[in-house]
C-alpha cells in the first residue's frame, strides 16, 4: 500500500493512494484547507473528481473513516502500525484476566510473548516505562509494542486462552 | 467626486467584475482590465448621458500606490511558494522544461519585439511579456478542470516555478535598464546596484531564517499579518527608493518567510490582502490604457498572438516530454501554458516608468497598450484552449503515436 506525496506549488499537496484494484485515490489538499478527492482508473489515467470538502468536514470524515466513532469489525483494541511489521497496540486487562494481580515479570510477558509493555494506563494516570515489578490490575490498559505474532500471543495470554 | 466615494465606486466595479467572471466562468484578470478601461476618464469621462457627464475614476495617488502594493504582494506570494528544495528535487526535468520554454519563447519574443518596436530595450521588454505565462490564471484553470490531480500538473507547475525564478532576475535587470538613463555607464551602475541589493537580500534570506522565525512567533493572526505586511512593504519601498525593482525585493522577502515553516498560515491569512491589491493593480492597468491605443496596436497584438501561441504550445509540449509524459498529456501542458497574464502586465508597468526617459513616450505607451491587448487575447484564448483541449489531444496522439498515454 503506497501513498505518493507530491508538491503542487501555489496550490498545496497531492497524495495518491493505491486502492489495490489498480485504481488510485487522489487527495488534493489546498493551502486554504479545502480538500478535493479524485479517483483515477489507473496510474496514468485522467482523474475524475469525486467531491470536495472543507477543512472541518474533511477532519470529521477522516475520523469516521479512522473508526473513532464506530468500528464495524469487532476489535477489543486500537492498532497502529509503527513501521512495516511493528505494531503499537492498546489491550485492556479484563476482570477475569489471569494476569490481573501479577507483575509484568511474574506473568512473563516479555519472555513468553516477545511483546514489550511500554506504558500502562490506569484510570486517569499513565505509568510510563513500567519495570518488571510493576503490577497489572483489572481495568488497566496496556500500551504494547511488538510484531503481529507477539501481539497476538499477548492478547491470548490476557484472555487466558492459548 | 469625493475621494472615499471614488474608491468605493472603484471597489464596487471590481466586485462587479468578479461576479461577471464567475458568471462567464472565465478568469477575472481580463475583466478587471476591461473594467478599468470602462471607468477611466478616456471612456466614462467622455460619455455624456442626457446632458450629464458620466463620472470617471481618475488615477489618483491611492490607485497608483494600491497598484504598486498589488505587484508587491503578487511577487511576495511567488517567493513564499518558491521552495528551493523542490527545485532541487525536480532539478533535471524542471531545468530542461524551463530552459526549452525560455529559449523558444524568450528568443521569439526578442525577435518579435525588435521587429515590432524597433529598439533593443523594447525588444527586451517584449521578450519578457511573451515569455512569462500566467501563474494565477493557469493554476486556477488547473483546479477548475481537475487537471491538478493528473500527471500534467507537475510539468505545468514546474515550468511556472522556473519562470518565476527567471522573472525575478529579469525584472531586476529590466528596471535597471529602464530607469538607468541612456549611457552605458549609468546603466551599468544601476545594474550593479540592483544585483548588489539582490545579493544582500539573498544573504538575508539564507542567514536571516532565525530572524524571520522570531518575527512570526505569535499565535495572534492579527500580529502575524501586520508583521508580514510591515516587513514586505518596507523592504519593497526601500528597494524602490534606491532604484531597484520593488517586485524583486518582495519576491526575496517571500522566500525568506518560506523558510519559517509557517507558509500555509501566511498564505491563508494574506491571500485576501493580495487579492484586493492585485485587483487594484489590474484595474489601474485598465485605467492607464486608452482603448483607442489598444485598437491602434491591434495588428501588432494579432501578430504576437499568431506567433507566440504555437511557440508556447511547442515549448510546453517538449516540456511535458521532458517530464516523461505521453503526447496527449504533453499537448495539455502546451495548451495550459499559453495563457499570459499578471507578469506581462507588471512588465508593462515597468515600461510605463521609462516613458520619456529611456523609452520615447510613444513607444512606452504603445508597448504597454500592446501588453494589455496581448493579455486580454491570451488570457481568454489560453483558458478556452484548456477547456476545449480534446481535439488538440487527439491530434497530438495521432501525430506522435506512442505507448505512453
Amino acid at each position: 500500500m503506497d501513498v505518493i506525496e507530491s508538491d503542487l506549488p501555489g496550490v498545496g499537496k497531492k497524495h495518491e493512494v493505491e486502492l489495490g484494484d489498480g485504481r488510485r485515490l487522489v487527495v488534493v489538499t489546498h493551502n486554504t484547507g479545502q480538500r478535493e478527492l479524485y479517483v483515477k482508473a489507473g496510474e496514468h489515467a485522467d482523474s475524475e473528481k469525486l467531491f470536495e470538502l472543507s477543512d472541518r468536514l474533511a477532519r470529521l470524515v477522516g475520523t469516521i473513516l479512522e473508526g473513532a466513532y464506530f468500528q464495524p469489525v469487532q476489535s477489543e483494541h486500537v492498532e497502529t502500525v509503527l513501521s512495516e511489521g511493528t505494531l503499537l497496540e492498546w489491550y485492556a486487562v479484563d476482570d477475569g484476566s489471569p494476569v490481573a494481580g501479577e507483575t509484568l515479570g511474574s506473568a512473563g510477558i516479555g519472555r513468553e510473548t516477545g511483546a514489550t509493555v511500554i506504558a500502562i494506563q490506569r484510570e486517569d494516570e499513565v505509568l510510563s516505562s513500567p519495570s518488571s515489578d510493576t503490577e497489572m490490575k483489572a481495568g488497566d490498559t496496556l500500551v504494547v509494542v511488538g510484531d503481529r505474532e507477539s501481539c497476538d500471543a499477548l492478547e491470548a495470554m490476557l484472555s487466558g486462552g492459548e | 467626486m469625493a475621494d472615499l466615494l471614488t474608491i468605493g465606486v472603484l471597489f464596487s466595479a471590481i466586485a462587479l467584475a468578479s461576479i461577471g467572471a464567475a458568471w462567464l466562468r472565465t478568469s477575472v484578470i481580463p475583466l478587471y482590465i476591461v473594467t478599468g478601461m470602462v471607468v477611466s476618464p478616456a471612456v466614462a469621462g467622455e460619455l455624456v448621458v442626457e446632458g450629464y457627464d458620466v463620472p470617471a475614476i481618475a488615477v489618483t495617488e491611492f490607485v497608483e500606490v494600491g497598484a504598486e502594493l498589488g505587484i508587491v504582494f503578487l511577487l511576495f506570494f511567488l517567493g513564499l511558494e518558491f521552495d528551493v528544495r523542490r527545485l532541487l528535487d525536480q532539478r533535471e526535468q524542471m531545468t530542461r522544461a524551463g530552459v526549452i520554454d525560455l529559449a523558444i519563447n524568450g528568443g521569439i519574443g526578442l525577435l518579435l519585439g525588435y521587429l515590432l518596436f524597433g529598439s533593443a530595450l523594447a525588444a527586451f521588454l517584449a521578450a519578457g511579456m511573451v515569455y512569462i505565462s500566467s501563474s494565477a490564471i493557469i493554476t486556477k484553470s488547473l483546479i477548475d478542470l481537475g487537471w491538478i490531480a493528473n500527471d500534467e500538473a507537475a510539468p505545468m507547475l514546474g515550468t511556472l516555478v522556473f519562470e518565476d525564478l527567471v522573472i525575478a532576475v529579469y525584472l531586476a535587470i529590466a528596471v535597471a535598464l529602464v530607469s538607468g538613463g541612456g549611457d552605458p555607464a549609468s546603466i551599468g551602475l544601476s545594474i550593479v546596484v540592483a544585483l548588489a541589493f539582490i545579493g544582500a537580500l539573498l544573504v538575508l534570506v539564507v542567514v536571516g531564517a532565525p530572524l524571520f522565525q522570531a518575527l512570526l512567533q505569535s499565535t495572534s493572526n492579527e500580529y502575524l499579518v501586520l508583521r508580514v505586511v510591515g516587513v514586505t512593504v518596507f523592504v519593497a519601498g526601500l528597494a524602490l527608493a534606491i532604484g531597484v525593482s520593488e517586485a524583486v525585493a518582495a519576491f526575496f522577502v517571500g522566500m525568506g518567510f518560506a523558510s519559517t515553516g509557517q507558509v500555509e498560515r501566511i498564505e491563508r491569512l494574506l491571500e485576501p490582502v493580495r487579492d484586493v491589491f492585485a485587483a487594484v493593480f489590474f484595474v489601474w492597468i485598465g485605467l492607464e490604457t486608452d482603448p483607442q491605443l489598444v485598437a491602434g496596436v491591434a495588428g501588432l497584438v494579432l501578430v504576437a498572438v499568431v506567433v507566440t501561441t504555437p511557440t508556447k504550445l511547442a515549448s510546453g509540449f517538449l516540456g511535458g516530454r521532458a517530464y516523461g509524459l505521453g503526447p496527449r498529456r504533453s499537448m495539455r501542458v502546451g495548451l495550459g501554458l499559453v495563457t499570459r497574464g499578471e507578469f506581462t502586465l507588471i512588465i508593462a508597468a515597468v515600461a510605463l516608468q521609462g516613458a520619456g526617459g529611456t523609452l520615447s513616450p510613444t513607444v512606452a505607451t504603445d508597448i504597454s497598450a500592446f501588453a494589455v491587448g496581448y493579455v486580454l487575447a491570451m488570457s481568454v484564448l489560453g483558458t478556452l484552449l484548456m477547456q476545449y483541449s480534446s481535439p488538440f489531444e487527439r491530434l497530438a496522439a495521432a501525430r506522435f503515436p506512442s505507448t505512453a498515454p
